[in-house]
């Protein structure tokens, strides 16, 4: 069927945007499409894990493969390398990592944060529509409770859910004394809006970059308090002490490529989602640096994951041009009235399902070849605005600037041309299971934000992600400080590897691919000529 | 017939806290027989040859002679040791989780030879489980018709305590064994007064391991004879081998004594992890020579080994592949004893806090040639000079260490 797919061009020029166009009759049942289109619920899709603390549990194959590979270092790469010790080990860079870096730093113990790239290159600046907290007078913890709870499918953790929309309002507390703005009304009173799926006004938000401004906050934050930070420093292994418990990590010191182990009382996995991964080839609207690590890390150390099957592809992410794809549309674009058009100028879906089942649909257009091909070998479908600024002229300057300047890098302009969209991968739903402080099964290892799971159970609604990292952050700072306190660890090592590979071995899996990632195999560290100086260091 | 298990870890021995499935199969035969004629236990012991399995290898009938011919004290007191606190070594908790009453039968047996009525099972602390089976299995025997006949034999109240040790490394040294029981820190004592003429609060003490005492029972029921035939060579019995490190099956194996060390790792450990080359096994609790590929073929009982100027220790065999510093091991070692030392003799506090300070600095890139001298200095000048044997098995590891792998510390500090 794909011979039938119209090529971009092609279908540029047929298309005309029109005031009219009926939905097509929909006969598809939305279980059969999602069990046929969506990844999450595709079977060729999953696999089963061998090894590790959730053997037998269904898996994304990808994921699978990352968390089944052989670790990046043996013993031997530790010899003559640099010790360094504290009390708490934060890692991750993002707005999880410095709520829990600064909150036990200002317990008391010391505390290095290590991160990949930069301070803040992270997630949590993508964070457009803003953050939960059930403010308002109309509005109650309860109903904040019921809401995240029914939009998980009802399988996210109670105790975790109840007590972070309980902290929602000390967390915008919290943010504002850090000195975090928010959009408020002539009284001073915060503006709150709400969110899809949702039963009161409840997002608190500054413009519409509320993540970009919390981590602007956060990171000075950081800056002026007693932690260290250590950039362009990745975790590539964590180490366990003689009983089992998690001693510190490895990192690689990315400026003179060494490695430098570090002993911590207890280590904090803040390290993001997936989306870098690119599951099943799709794009992601995730930064470069979120490639799972944290769960591959955590997973060695004998941390039970959760919901590895379940992950969030927003329906409208950029198609064309190739080097902005993935790049997310917010959702009010599609709110505000805009059509899905396929290949054909045919509305296939109504615009205004749930994401899950807008996306399976715009999956199957392209799957049955009624989508639109481009000249690198993407497809996608059109996303109408030119119809939207037919029926309402002028929309799209007054509500949607960002993506009008979104338009102008990809030199299209979104008043006259209609921009292809393609579903793309945006969150990752499970993780690392927690406790209320953010504990993993591993005594000593913490993990908060995207790369732990459980909170917002199968899907999660817009928020709660930015509610989720600083309530989880904070409270699993104050926990590991409180672990200075024990004794030292009598030895540390990756003797964990040993076991590793040991499973490995006896269930006959392949040794070749090596996990973490680190960077997304787009980056080719190895053999890009911007990296030309790192790796003379390293030969030397 | 298989000579994996054969004693100690078979299915019939591994019964849990239960005493009525212990005494359904094989337990309380050789009780019986104890019972019925305790003076001829102590040279049966010596005609089988049973030895100290907990690193000593001290012929076993010594030790309770000597405590046997204390003039009559009313209190004599057995510590049934299982501190097991080294790196490598994980015989101890396997038998007292799984064979509980095996030890206890065994202790029991013992006490009637060296008549003694005060037993006391000496357990970390950390091992949780242990003690909670240990607890639950005691309380049976306090309860059963066994009790009261030994204490009839004994013709003394019988006192049988399950006491957690301190959790210090140092605990499970014989003397500071008895300090510990007392209630004191574990401080090691000077030798003599021996813990048979002097020990808990100045009555006659043995102490044996969990091991040594498990074996008990069986020679009891099967006679001296069938004991020396399990061993292979010259060596008798079985032994308990923690196989750890770069192995693809690593475990407590029961393996008749004199199990060459290429059938541990290779037969029963499945070869080396991902196919290295064999770098190193450390030994015995890592306090002892190291042993190259060239000591492969050695038989694993305390005579062979002891030829090859090692020592076969508790039985731990760590496995090192290519690939692994040895640099590294070797301070991670030092600096477990470092941080084990009790801290009485200057010469241990501060020798192997000084030898742990320099393998460090030499692991971690920033060493001198200097440091390198200094190791080899602490080697000549500090064995011998500790009460306990604690300083002389740090040194020993870093010596043998220094003899087999100089090159390595040698491009550690010209890195």
């Amino acid at each position: 069927m794909s011979n039938s797919r119209v090529s971009y061009d092609e279908a540029l020029a047929a298309y005309r945007p029109l005031a009219e166009r009926p939905l097509q009759e929909q006969h598809d049942d939305v279980d059969a499409l999602l069990r046929a289109y969506h990844p999450d619920y595709r079977a060729d899709t999953m696999t089963t894990l061998k090894v590790g603390p959730n053997s037998g549990e269904p898996c994304h194959r990808q994921l699978a493969e990352v968390l089944q590979a052989d670790a990046r270092i043996d013993d031997a790469d530790l010899a003559g390398g640099a010790i360094v010790e504290t009390d708490v080990l934060v890692i991750g860079g993002g707005g999880a990592g410095c709520a829990a870096a600064l909150v036990a730093a200002v317990a008391g113990a010391k505390v290095i944060l290590a991160t990949k790239l930069r301070l803040g290159d992270s997630n949590t600046v993508m964070a457009e529509g803003g953050i939960q907290a059930s403010i308002d007078k109309s509005d109650t913890p309860q109903m904040h409770y019921d809401d995240t709870l029914r939009a998980g499918h009802h399988l996210g953790e109670k105790r975790l859910v109840s007590q972070m929309v309980m902290d929602g309002p000390d967390v915008i507390r919290w943010l504002i004394q850090q000195g975090m703005q928010f959009d408020m009304d002539e009284f001073g009173d915060l503006l709150t809006r709400r969110a899809g799926g949702t039963s009161a006004n409840r997002v608190c938000f500054y413009r519409d970059y509320t993540g970009l401004e919390m981590m602007r906050v956060l990171r000075e934050a950081v800056q002026n308090s007693d932690a260290e930070v250590w950039e362009y420093s990745p975790v590539v292994e964590l180490m366990i002490n003689e009983a089992g418990h998690c001693a510190g990590a490895v990192i690689s010191n990315l400026k003179d490529c060494r490695y430098v182990q570090i002993i911590a009382k207890s280590v904090i996995i803040a390290t993001g989602g997936i989306g870098r991964m690119h599951l099943n080839g799709f794009p992601t609207s995730n930064h470069f640096g979120a490639t799972g690590d944290g769960l591959v890390l955590a997973y060695r150390l004998g941390a039970k994951l959760r919901d590895l099957d379940s992950f969030q592809y927003h329906p409208t992410g950029l198609a064309h041009p190739h080097h902005l794809a993935g790049t997310l549309i917010t959702e009010g674009v599609r709110s505000a009235g805009t059509w899905l058009l396929n290949g054909k100028g045919e509305r296939f879906v109504d615009e205004l399902k749930p994401r899950d089942v807008v996306a399976a649909a715009i999956l199957k257009e392209c799957a049955e070849g009624r989508g639109v091909q481009t000249s690198d070998g993407g497809q996608g479908v059109w996303l109408d605005t030119p119809g939207l600024e037919l029926r309402n002229p002028g929309i799209l300057k007054q509500r949607f600037p960002k993506l009008l300047h979104l338009g102008k890098k990809a030199g299209i302009d979104p008043h006259i041309s209609p921009l292809l969209i393609y579903p793309t991968l945006h969150y990752q739903n499970g993780g690392v299971a927690i406790s209320e402080h953010g504990e993993t099964t591993v005594p000593g290892l913490y993990c908060v934000g995207e790369a732990s799971g459980g909170i917002h159970g199968r899907n999660r609604i817009m928020g709660n992600a930015l509610l989720e990292i600083i309530s989880f952050g904070r409270r699993a700072g104050a926990h590991a400080a409180e672990r200075r306190h024990g004794k030292g660890h009598k030895r540390t090592s990756i003797d964990h590897l040993s076991r590793l590979r040991r499973e490995l071995t006896i269930s006959d899996m392949p040794m070749e691919q090596k996990s973490p990632m680190l960077f997304p195999s787009c980056a080719k560290f190895d053999t890009d000529v911007d990296y030309e100086g790192l790796r003379r260091n390293r030969r030397k | 017939m298989s000579q994996l298990n054969q004693v100690l870890l078979h299915e019939q021995s591994r019964v849990g806290a239960d005493l009525d499935a212990w005494l359904a199969t094989i337990g309380g035969q050789g009780l019986t027989r104890a019972l019925a004629e305790p003076a001829a236990l102590i040279p049966l012991i010596e005609e089988a040859g049973l030895r100290g399995l907990g690193g000593s290898g001290y012929p076993t009938f010594k030790k309770w002679q000597f405590v046997a011919t204390q003039p009559n004290a009313q209190d004599k007191y057995l510590i049934c040791n299982g501190n097991e606190d080294e790196p490598g070594t994980f015989k101890d908790r396997l038998l007292l989780q799984e064979a509980p009453h095996q030890v206890i039968e065994g202790a029991c047996i013992t006490a009637l030879a060296c008549n003694i009525n005060r037993i006391i099972f000496y357990i970390n602390p950390d091992q949780k489980s242990s003690l909670a089976v240990m607890e639950q299995a005691v309380q049976q025997w306090r309860e059963s018709q066994w009790f009261v006949a030994i204490e009839k034999a004994l013709g003394k109240e019988l006192e049988l305590t399950v006491r957690p040790s301190s959790g210090h490394y140092i605990g499970g040294e014989e003397t500071a064994a008895i300090e510990s029981v007392e209630g004191k820190f574990p401080f090691p004592r000077g030798k003599p007064p021996f813990p048979a003429e002097f020990g808990v609060f100045g009555k006659p003490t043995l102490i044996n391991n969990m091991e040594t005492l498990s074996n008990v029972s069986h020679i009891v029921r099967h006679g001296a004879q069938w004991y020396r035939d399990l061993g292979l060579g010259s060596s008798h019995g079985t032994k308990i081998y923690c196989l750890s490190g770069d192995v693809l099956y690593p475990g407590a194996y029961e393996l008749p004594m004199g199990t060459p060390l290429s059938t541990l790792i290779y037969e029963y450990g499945g070869g080396m992890l991902l196919e290295k080359q064999l770098k190193a096994v450390f030994t015995g609790g890592p306090s002892n020579t190291i042993l190259t590929p060239k000591d492969l073929d050695v038989p694993l009982d305390y005579d062979s080994v002891r030829e090859r100027d090692s020592s076969l220790g508790t039985g731990a065999m760590i496995v090192i592949s290519e690939g692994t510093g040895i640099v590294k091991r070797v301070a991670e070692y030092v600096n477990f004893f470092a941080h084990s030392s009790c801290g009485q003799c200057p010469s241990c506090k501060n020798g192997t806090f000084y030898a742990a300070q320099l393998l460090t600095r030499i692991d971690t890139g920033r060493g001198s040639r200097a440091d390198l001298y200094a190791l080899m200095n602490l080697c000549q000048m500090l064995p011998g000079s500790g009460r306990c044997h604690m300083l002389d098995g740090a040194l020993k590891v870093l010596q043998s260490s220094l003899h087999h792998f100089m090159d390595e510390y040698e491009e550690a500090v010209n890195r």
